[in-house]
């Protein structure tokens, strides 16, 4: 199996840490100088330190998913067919790059086209909502035998900071799909907001901070009799469980989770929708250092009125979208976090009965910004009116393997199911080169 | 105690005395629950003898009280109860006690929610869920009716219906009747065979080939689940469908049934595959090709039930023995079969065959595992592998209904407390809030279960809860401290209102302590309230 041994080794080996921002903490560094200029005589220690720089790169990595539950219209959003009968009512406009065009409730997102790089040739085989978004989501259809750990888990796993106060792995919004840390273990289970502008539940406390350590050092020596007499083991988890925990709440990054610490003019940049204001804080948090955060935004599942509502939908994401890449942009942290931007799949080119349009998982949109993606491009063509994949077919493993290249992640990396059966993070699949350029 | 408290406790323990229910008339077929308890302990000390280990001591009183409740009933017993049960002088109040909780209706209750999540945390679609509350209530209401085993396994191996309405629909509904998914859940829930790694590959330990898996499959083609349309609330059911019409599939979506099951060809998938006929692989019975869907599930059952069929009871056997004290014959509880190793294997043979022999009779069950030694012995931590097995009980961590409903029950507070406005559908009530931060499959090996964040920061933070650790004279601590004015007292009563045992003298002296440096009565009294519930020992049962 392999495993997160050489990242291990470096903490053990040296007694080195990452903080949260990832980088090696002051002292640390003089440490590993130390440690090299005796362990390895001959080879000077900067050349020893340079060694560690792409670990602090991968140390570095995020990504923002913004989830577009119940599958965006892709003639609605980034592949509009004017000229076409499935295209609808729909009209195209013009974007920062040449010669794509996009639809045209998406004006802000128009205009940093320049960095996004746009697939309009997904293909998967799965119709159904629970089906589809779980495939999307960890890369496996679901089974009942095997718990698939959502991919946010297997970055948080490969990524995050064990020593970190704030979880690694967390979602906004309401969401839909079981999948969490799954076979990894409940410690890469997300940790889940449903409203972005409320503190997250059960982290505030109830009495005041000098009563509530008080109340833990009872606790404590109350536990003693019962680990005394059978309990020793329950009660060292018990132990672990509540240190960590009062460590996240009482943490000064706890103040990632409170957008209104942004000033006035950010929080307007954002828009006032709660999808927006989700944006701001998966950036806060990415901040701070957490390495995955999931957005979500939906309803898309349009099978009725599906022009009014993928217009109102468009709404509620343009701005937002536009200005978390413009934001990360100014804050040089583009260059070091994945925005990923998909649904489970597309809608159907022909449109119903009631204005609607169906499941369509044959021919569907993805795009990609950030951490390496080379912006500005299109990848995939459909046949004319969008009903198939004519150029460049990319299935979710595919994706998913590209993701992981774009993170400096290891897909190939076999993790344990419960029933002993050694599976690997993407199973098979290949990565997008074009996606880098 | 005042003396009001104390001549109602006596009351009680009176009226408990005389008025046990279900004294008589369980034991129908060949054995009393203490003759074959008496058999098992002895066949066990025989399968288990070693120089290196000895069993543990049996369990005091009020330990074997609060294990109780919380295995039968899935709540902690009342102080009352704790009283009552201290009081009773009878030789055999042990035995008493537990006819007494099979007759409450909380035991089928807790046992229905323990089997829900067997087959819903499995689901692989999240519309399983709409089966939650009907498979809840069904198996509420016949386990407290006593209906037999392979009269309820029956049931759900060939239940049709309105998923809302027939729970038994649920194994079938939590996998969308894909046929596959479908009979590797019937055969991990109801035989302990996890027969559905044969989907792919013949089975590498097992001996089951990846045909027989198919063949299996083949007793569910025509079943269906599709969506109700045309009412209110939408709901899906499970139709089984004799058509003789076979349409290929655009898409992955199942409404309709197929009259027979193909086996995918592994290497040209695109191509029909083989047609397989329904076999049942334990005892290799068959039904033609052709067979309608309501015979072909139904002979379907009348195997898997039958006596031929060895594993059927020892599933069932193994995964109540297993919860009860810790630690099944088989671990997992859902992957026996003859390729696995057994801790006791004539111990499970024996109460297997007595099961059956009790028409698959669970109180029966219940009330003969209960009665053993085995059962009775203190708790000891998980052993390791190399240790003698089934030496001891086994903490075992709470499930989430069981935490829950301790909370109801120890702070007095209702079990649906007021939901807060986000909260409007019954799906978000509070039992199900907790359920979604405290659930676990109960099948996962418990060991591996572990505690998590929220898990922490909800009983810590919670508002709801934090609420009723107040000493507000209309909340339990309140009405306490009104009571008992003496702090020594108070503390007393608090330990066994929460954790059901006394203090020892160290946490009385740790409590008093406390409350001396505190000054403010109520504000310490919180917390401690709060520091017990907040204990290890109050999220297991030793």
């Amino acid at each position: 199996m392999k495993s997160r041994q050489p990242k291990k080794h470096v903490h053990r080996q040296l007694d080195v840490s990452f903080d949260r921002r990832g980088g090696l903490r002051r002292r640390d560094w003089l440490k590993v100088a130390g440690a090299s200029g005796i362990g390895v005589p001959g080879i000077g220690w900067m050349n020893q330190l340079a060694g560690y720089a792409p670990k602090l790169r991968q140390q570095n990595q995020a990504c923002i998913l913004l989830w577009m539950q119940g599958g965006p219209s892709q003639f609605e959003t980034f592949s509009p067919q004017p000229t076409n009968a499935s295209g609808g009512e729909t009209k195209a406009i013009s974007t920062a790059v040449p010669g794509t065009q996009i639809a045209e409730h998406l004006p802000q997102t128009a205009k940093i086209m320049d960095q996004l790089c746009l697939i309009r040739s997904m293909q998967s085989k799965e119709g159904s909502h629970p089906r589809a978004t779980h495939l999307m989501q960890t890369g496996f259809l679901p089974t009942a035998s095997v718990k698939y750990p959502a991919f946010g888990a297997h970055v948080a796993q490969q990524l995050g900071d064990p020593d970190a106060e704030l979880p690694d792995f967390v979602t906004i919004g309401r969401r839909r799909g079981n999948a969490g840390g799954g076979f990894l273990g409940v410690d890469y289970d997300p940790f889940k907001i449903s409203n972005p502008e409320e503190i997250p539940d059960n982290t505030q406390l109830t009495t005041t901070e000098a009563r509530y350590r008080r109340r833990l050092g009872l606790l404590d020596q109350l536990q003693s009799d019962y680990e005394a007499t059978g309990g020793e083991e329950e009660v060292a988890d018990q132990r672990k469980l509540y240190a960590k925990s009062s460590r996240m709440i009482l943490s000064k990054d706890m103040a990632a989770f409170d957008i209104q610490q942004e000033s006035s003019q950010t929080r307007a940049a954002y828009g006032n929708s709660s999808f927006g204001k989700g944006c701001l804080l998966a950036r806060r948090l990415v901040e701070t250092g957490v390495s995955f955060v999931e957005v979500s935004l939906g309803n898309w599942d349009t099978h009725q009125d599906n022009f009014n509502r993928s217009k109102d939908l468009c709404e509620q994401m343009d701005q937002p979208f536009a200005q978390l890449i413009r934001d990360l942009q100014q804050r040089d942290m583009l260059e070091r976090t994945l925005v990923l931007w998909m649904g489970e799949f597309g809608r159907t080119p022909r449109v119903n009965g009631r204005g609607g349009r169906d499941h369509f998982p044959r021919a569907f949109n993805v795009a990609l910004a950030g951490s390496g993606v080379q912006g500005g491009q299109v990848i995939g063509k459909t046949t004319a009116g969008g009903g198939d994949v004519a150029d460049d077919p990319v299935k979710v493993n595919d994706l998913l393997r590209t993701v992981c290249h774009s993170l400096k992640i290891d897909a190939d990396q076999e993790n344990m199911s419960a029933a002993g059966r050694p599976i690997r993070v993407v199973d098979d699949g290949q990565v997008v080169e074009k996606v880098f350029g | 105690m005042n003396y009001r408290q104390l001549v109602s406790q006596l009351l009680l323990a009176v009226y408990c005395f005389f008025c046990v229910p279900g004294l008589v008339g369980i034991a129908s077929g060949q054995s009393l629950p203490h003759e074959a308890a008496a058999k098992i302990d002895q066949l066990l000390a025989s399968e288990t003898d070693s120089k290196t280990s000895t069993p543990v001591k049996s369990v005091d009183d009020e330990t074997f009280l609060r294990r109780v409740f919380i295995d039968l009933l899935g709540e902690p017993p009342t102080t009352d109860d704790v009283l009552a049960f201290a009081l009773n002088s009878e030789k055999n109040k042990r035995s008493q006690l537990v006819k007494q909780l099979l007759a409450d209706e909380s035991y089928g209750r807790n046992w229905a929610r323990y089997w829900r999540d067997v087959i819903l945390y499995r689901r692989s679609d999240e519309r399983g869920l709409l089966s939650a509350r009907s498979l809840e209530s069904y198996l509420t209401e016949h386990f407290n009716k006593n209906t037999s085993w392979n009269e309820i396994a029956t049931a759900f191996v060939t239940a049709r219906g309105d998923v809302k309405e027939n729970g038994a629909t649920a194994i079938i509904m939590a996998q969308q009747g894909q046929p596959e998914d479908t009979v590797a859940e019937m055969s991990r829930v109801l035989l302990g065979i996890q027969i559905q790694c044969a989907q792919c590959h013949d089975h590498p330990t097992d001996r089951w080939t990846r045909e027989q898996f198919h063949q299996l499959a083949a007793f569910f083609p025509r079943v269906a689940v599709r969506p109700k349309r045309n009412q209110d609330i939408p709901s899906f059911e499970v139709v089984g469908s004799d058509t003789t019409v076979e349409t290929r599939r655009k898409s992955n979506n199942r409404y309709r049934g197929t009259p027979e099951h193909r086996m995918p060809d592994l290497e040209n998938p695109e191509k029909q595959g083989k047609i397989m006929q329904p076999i049942f692989f334990v005892t290799g019975d068959e039904v033609p090709f052709g067979t309608l869907d309501a015979d072909r599930r139904a002979q379907l059952a009348s195997w898997m039930t039958g006596s031929n069929n060895p594993w059927f009871a020892k599933a069932f056997v193994n995964r109540i023995w297993a919860e009860l004290t810790g630690e099944g014959f088989y671990d997992p509880v859902d992957d026996l079969g003859p390729g696995r190793a057994c801790s006791a294997p004539q111990t499970l043979d024996y109460l297997a065959a007595a099961f059956r022999d009790h028409q698959h009779d669970v109180k029966w069950l219940f009330e003969t595992i209960l009665s053993t030694e085995a059962y009775q012995r203190e708790s000891r931590r998980r052993r390791n592998v190399e240790e003698v097995p089934h030496q001891a009980n086994c903490n075992q961590r709470l499930r989430a209904d069981q935490l829950f409903s301790s909370l109801v029950t120890v702070l007095q507070m209702p079990d649906s407390i007021t939901a807060s406005t986000r909260q409007r559908s019954s799906r978000f009530s509070p039992r199900n809030g907790f359920n979604s931060v405290f659930g676990f499959d109960p099948s996962t090996r418990r060991g591996d279960v572990s505690g998590s964040i929220p898990q922490a920061l909800l009983m810590m933070n919670s508002p709801q809860i934090g609420q009723y650790v107040l000493a507000r004279p209309d909340r339990m601590l309140g009405r306490l401290l009104n009571e008992v004015s003496d702090d020594r007292q108070a503390i007393r009563e608090l330990y066994v209102q929460v954790l059901s045992r006394q203090p020892t003298d160290k946490e009385l002296a740790t409590c008093l302590n406390y409350r001396r440096n505190v000054g403010d009565r109520s504000e310490a009294f919180e917390d401690i309230l709060w520091s017990l519930i907040n204990t290890a020992e109050f999220l297991h049962r030793k």
